[in-house]
């Protein structure tokens, strides 16, 4: 009985991840090899079309590339906000630093539907406060597009993605701050260390592991993000910002066609595992070495 | 007087990292004939709260938050209970396949959400389950288990064994050790927990705008983004909705929130 | 103790979500009403109509839910598709091709009653809501698209709306300036709804049918909207975004409140609209005065100024054809759609032209401003070819390639070129 307990335990929890796992991933591998419409009846055989169409299509690359990009620039430039607010808060103790923490957090709290709600209309290029102090400080010209502007539609919603993410990576290095010994700072002092050399050589190699982890999840998260394209931009314009989420929903849901959107489907997961794979060997490799 | 020099900067960061929000916050009290004055004011002349009552006119918004509550809280709920099932098994036990299922989980957390939908989609409506509260409300579990499997994880881990250990001389069962020693123990990080999912529940977007479809079902967040563009032009009624709901999960985190810190830095860096 | 109530607490909210699951059992049939956009006024009337239903048919029960004109064709097909869905629903008429062929609405023309219904309302309206040997709705609402003027702005320029595609263009060039003298253009001469898909081609096509082009041959078999008419149309616009500057920057972003934004801010003097957009600019700006003419024609159509076609539309009150309750939903329909309610379109301006004869030859017809215009453009114009796959193209094949031409990714010839051979190949049946 003892024995068995643990995956009693689990089993609940297994049961969902099939639920939300396995099946669907398994279904999705089916349905790709399927003509799969969800208007029609039926669904025959249809080997790799599914894939070719996909592969063929100019938007998918044009998806890829944008959710690339969507990702990783988005991570990167949170986990920057992320650590220069944890840097400034660090300075701080108390109830003013904890206030300013949970003002800073707030991004994060608020649901992705009023975020991308928020920027939208914080970018209005009329309207906007943002235009108006962009054109009366002579950056930009009145009425400036930014989400009607096929060049800085994914760039506006990348930020705004951004902004979203970089309270969990703030909260996450306040904590690897904190838990850098004192011994080390005091030894460099002690050395005759100055601040910046400090901050190099001390605080940036004790947050390596703390960002290793934001990274990965941070570009996992982004990679598989709908909410903030869908709700500023639906992918436009003209798929300027169409990332790969929003395009298997469109695929499914808008063009009707399931067996296309399937393939999409098992491709964004496998390209999401090898990525992980082989991210993690590398850190493993590195974390040897 | 330091103090004083490094509150500034920290104002500022603060205004400017909210800017959105309170642009949105400004927008929610104006007539609608003053959201589109140029140049863009953050005061207008005839500030108001009626968009916050006009802005039932075209949703059910009282019916949405019930859904969104409903649904919030018991996937909550259930999250905890599945959640705390399998963290204890990770936690205590050492058994045979422990990598490979960790594996698992950490895979599904790797979920793209757009890569499910259409089983999921399919799989629910052959269940009856599509466009009802606890279709979503399983969806929902699923969705938040790995995570909230992680944290839960990282906070049985860091509760030394032999309180357990003394229960369990004493002729406790593993699971009586459970439930009268090591929750009480973790009940900050249940909290932390707990608010980790109500807020992912709360604030979910995709699964709820595809898998319901009726205003009974409908959470909130549903009804904003559907808005968004619409026929009528309700600028100040959809911002008005967005702060409203967006205050139960502020409240939420402004209370819970060193626990949640706490919490996250625990599973973080397990 | 503290069990307790988690206990009670968890079985209450189970409860809950069972019972509000579950319908509830009563003696009254249940209609589900789903209503698409519409003005505020609008959809205050909706609900007065559908309460004044309730008490006078008593027995039957009305839900409506307001719901985004823009997400109308993904919403009612992932709903039908399943097998369930709204018992009563107002969508475009160009839908009897796609959903009643795909055999999702009810064929009213069924409905024993149907030979004295269809009197009350004008012939060639009515026939918009036919596929193939069925009628799949009652009309409720007439739309011609026209080009909007913004009064203020061209009496201070001291023109007057444009008829052919000469002044048509030199107007919006007029019309584009710096207003305030920083050096910065502020006011644009046209607008165009970019940003919504389906949206946009209505906005384009009219140019083509006033250039006397046609979409697809008449036996649905052949795409045409690619002609030298066609692509000079696109080629007008194109021009007036690349060379002349003329067109808004930010259109591929707009949805119909950012043109109202900016028509009423003065920020724009031309659009393409149809009847709502009167009453939305006076909610806006109360008082605001637009002139309402028909869309230009090329220079050498001249002639032909008063009888080209634009683009129709029309929206129809459509049955599900799975309803429970077809018979109920019916009455429903009928009780919004007939001569008294139609009255009330004439009546107030509520953004549609009515569609019964009744009303439209009332004498409180001739007190509606621009009536007699969108009557007279109605007699002309043309809906969108009754094939399934037609909303598919002009959404997803049509309006992206035009799009690409205007902002000179493509040329015209190209973008129409391209377009049309795909749509050719998604009506011949190839993906």
């Amino acid at each position: 009985m003892r024995r068995y307990t643990p995956y009693m335990l689990l089993t609940p929890a297994l049961l969902f991840t099939v639920f939300i796992l396995v099946y669907p991933m398994a279904q999705n591998l089916v349905n790709s090899f399927r003509d799969v419409s969800l208007v029609r009846e039926g669904g025959g055989w249809t080997g790799l079309l599914n894939y070719q169409h996909v592969f063929g299509d100019p938007v998918f690359w044009l998806a890829f590339r944008n959710t690339v990009v969507y990702a990783v620039a988005g991570t990167l430039l949170a986990l920057l906000i992320g650590l220069g607010l944890a840097l400034v808060l660090d300075m701080h103790t108390g109830a003013m630093s904890s206030f300013a923490a949970t003002l800073y957090s707030i991004p994060w709290v608020i649901s992705p539907v009023v975020a991308g709600f928020a920027w939208k209309w914080l970018l209005n290029d009329h309207f906007g406060i943002l235009n108006y102090w962009l054109s009366s400080a002579g950056i930009a010209r009145h009425g400036t597009s930014w989400l009607g502007n096929p060049h800085t539609a994914l760039f506006c919603v990348m930020v705004a993605r951004a902004w979203q993410f970089y309270p969990f990576a703030m909260v996450m290095f306040i904590a690897g701050l904190q838990s850098i010994p004192a011994e080390q700072y005091e030894a460099a002092s002690v050395d005759g260390a100055s601040r910046i050399r400090r901050f190099f050589h001390i605080t940036i190699p004790n947050l390596r592991p703390v960002s290793s982890v934001l990274l990965l999840l941070g570009v996992i998260w982004s990679f598989n993000d709908f909410n903030m394209v869908f709700v500023m931009t639906r992918g436009g314009p003209i798929n300027a910002s169409m990332v790969l989420p929003v395009l298997v929903r469109e695929f499914s849901f808008v063009h009707f066609d399931l067996g296309k959107g399937s393939a999409l489907s098992v491709l964004i997961f496998a390209l999401l595992v090898t990525l992980s794979y082989l991210y993690l060997r590398v850190l493993a490799r590195r974390e040897r070495g | 007087m330091k103090k004083i020099l490094l509150l500034f900067p920290v104002a500022v960061l603060a205004l400017l990292v909210l800017l959105p929000f309170l642009w949105t916050i400004s927008t929610s009290l104006k007539p609608l004939t003053e959201v589109n004055r140029y140049p863009p004011e953050w005061v207008s002349p005839s500030m108001s709260l009626k968009p916050y009552g006009d802005m039932f006119f075209y949703l059910p918004f009282s019916r949405y938050t019930l859904n969104s509550l409903i649904v919030a809280s018991s996937a909550t709920m259930l999250t905890l209970v599945v959640g705390s099932l399998a963290a204890f098994a990770f936690a205590r036990f050492r058994f045979r396949g422990r990598k490979q299922i960790l594996l698992v989980l950490l895979l599904s957390q790797m979920l793209p959400g757009a890569s499910v939908i259409i089983p999921l989609f399919q799989l629910l409506r052959t269940a009856g389950l599509y466009d009802t509260h606890l279709g979503l409300i399983l969806v929902h579990t699923a969705v938040l288990l790995p995570f909230v499997i992680w944290l839960l994880h990282g906070f049985f881990s860091g509760i030394p064994t032999e309180v357990e250990d003394a229960a369990l001389i004493d002729g406790c069962s593993r699971l009586e050790a459970l439930r009268r020693v090591i929750l009480p123990l973790a009940l900050p990080g249940l909290g932390a927990t707990a608010l980790f999912a109500f807020l992912g529940s709360w604030n979910e977007f995709f699964f709820a705008l595809i898998l319901t479809n009726t205003d009974a079902t409908q959470t909130i967040p549903v009804g904003i983004g559907l808005f968004v563009g619409e026929f009528e032009d309700v600028w100040n009624q959809m911002s008005a909705a967005a702060v409203l709901f967006s205050i139960p999960p502020l409240i939420l985190f402004m209370a819970m929130r060193r626990t949640f810190v706490r919490g996250l830095a625990a599973g973080a860096l397990q | 103790m503290k069990r307790i109530i988690a206990g009670a607490a968890l079985v209450a909210l189970l409860g809950a979500i069972v019972g509000l699951s579950c319908g509830r059992k009563e003696d009254a049939v249940e209609l589900h009403d789903w209503n698409f956009g519409g003005k505020p006024r609008m959809i205050e009337w909706l609900r007065q109509r559908v309460d004044a239903f309730e008490q006078t048919r008593g027995g039957i029960r009305v839900i409506q839910s307001q719901k985004s004109w823009n997400m109308i064709r993904e919403l009612l097909y992932a709903d039908f598709s399943v097998g369930t869905g709204p018992d009563v629903v107002n969508v475009h008429a160009n839908y009897a091709a796609e959903f009643g062929g795909a055999g999702y609405f009810y064929p009213v023309n069924t409905f024993p009653d149907f030979q004295e219904v269809r009197t009350w309302y004008v012939p060639h309206l009515l026939e918009s809501t036919r596929y193939g040997e069925n009628y799949y709705g009652l009309p409720s609402s007439g739309i011609a698209f026209v080009l909007v003027c913004n009064k203020e702005l061209f009496d201070r320029e001291g023109i007057s709306p444009p008829r052919t595609w000469s002044e048509f263009r030199e107007a919006a060039r007029r019309l584009t300036k710096d207003t305030d003298g920083d050096g910065i253009v502020d006011q644009y001469g046209l607008v165009l709804l970019g940003g919504d898909k389906g949206g946009f081609a209505y906005r384009l096509i009219p140019f083509f049918l006033k250039a006397g082009a046609d979409i697809m041959s008449a036996d649905l078999k052949t795409i045409l909207f690619n002609s030298p008419a066609g692509v000079s149309a696109l080629q007008l616009i194109a021009d007036m975004y690349l060379v002349d500057h003329s067109i808004t920057p930010g259109f591929l972003a707009y949805q119909l409140t950012e043109i109202n934004d900016l028509f009423c801010s003065n920020k724009v003097a031309m659009s393409i609209e149809g009847p709502w957009f009167r009453g939305m600019v006076d909610d806006k700006s109360p008082g605001k005065k637009i002139y309402t003419v028909p869309v230009p024609v090329p220079d050498d159509r001249i002639a032909a100024y008063d009888t080209a076609s634009t683009l129709q539309d029309m929206v129809m009150y459509s049955i599900n054809a799975r309803a429970k309750h077809p018979e109920q939903a019916w009455e429903l329909v009928k009780y919004l759609r007939n001569e008294e309610a139609d009255m009330a379109w004439i009546r107030e301006d509520l953004g549609a032209i009515a569609t019964t004869r009744n009303a439209l030859e009332s004498p409180e017809a001739k007190n509606l401003s621009d009536l007699s215009l969108y009557v007279h453009e109605l007699m002309h114009a043309k809906p969108w070819p009754p094939h399934p796959s037609m909303i598919a193209i002009a959404s997803d094949i049509f309006t992206p390639y035009a799009q690409k031409a205007i902002v000179g990714e493509l040329s015209p010839r190209e973008a129409m070129d391209q377009a049309a051979s795909e749509a050719q190949e998604m009506i011949e049946g190839k993906r």
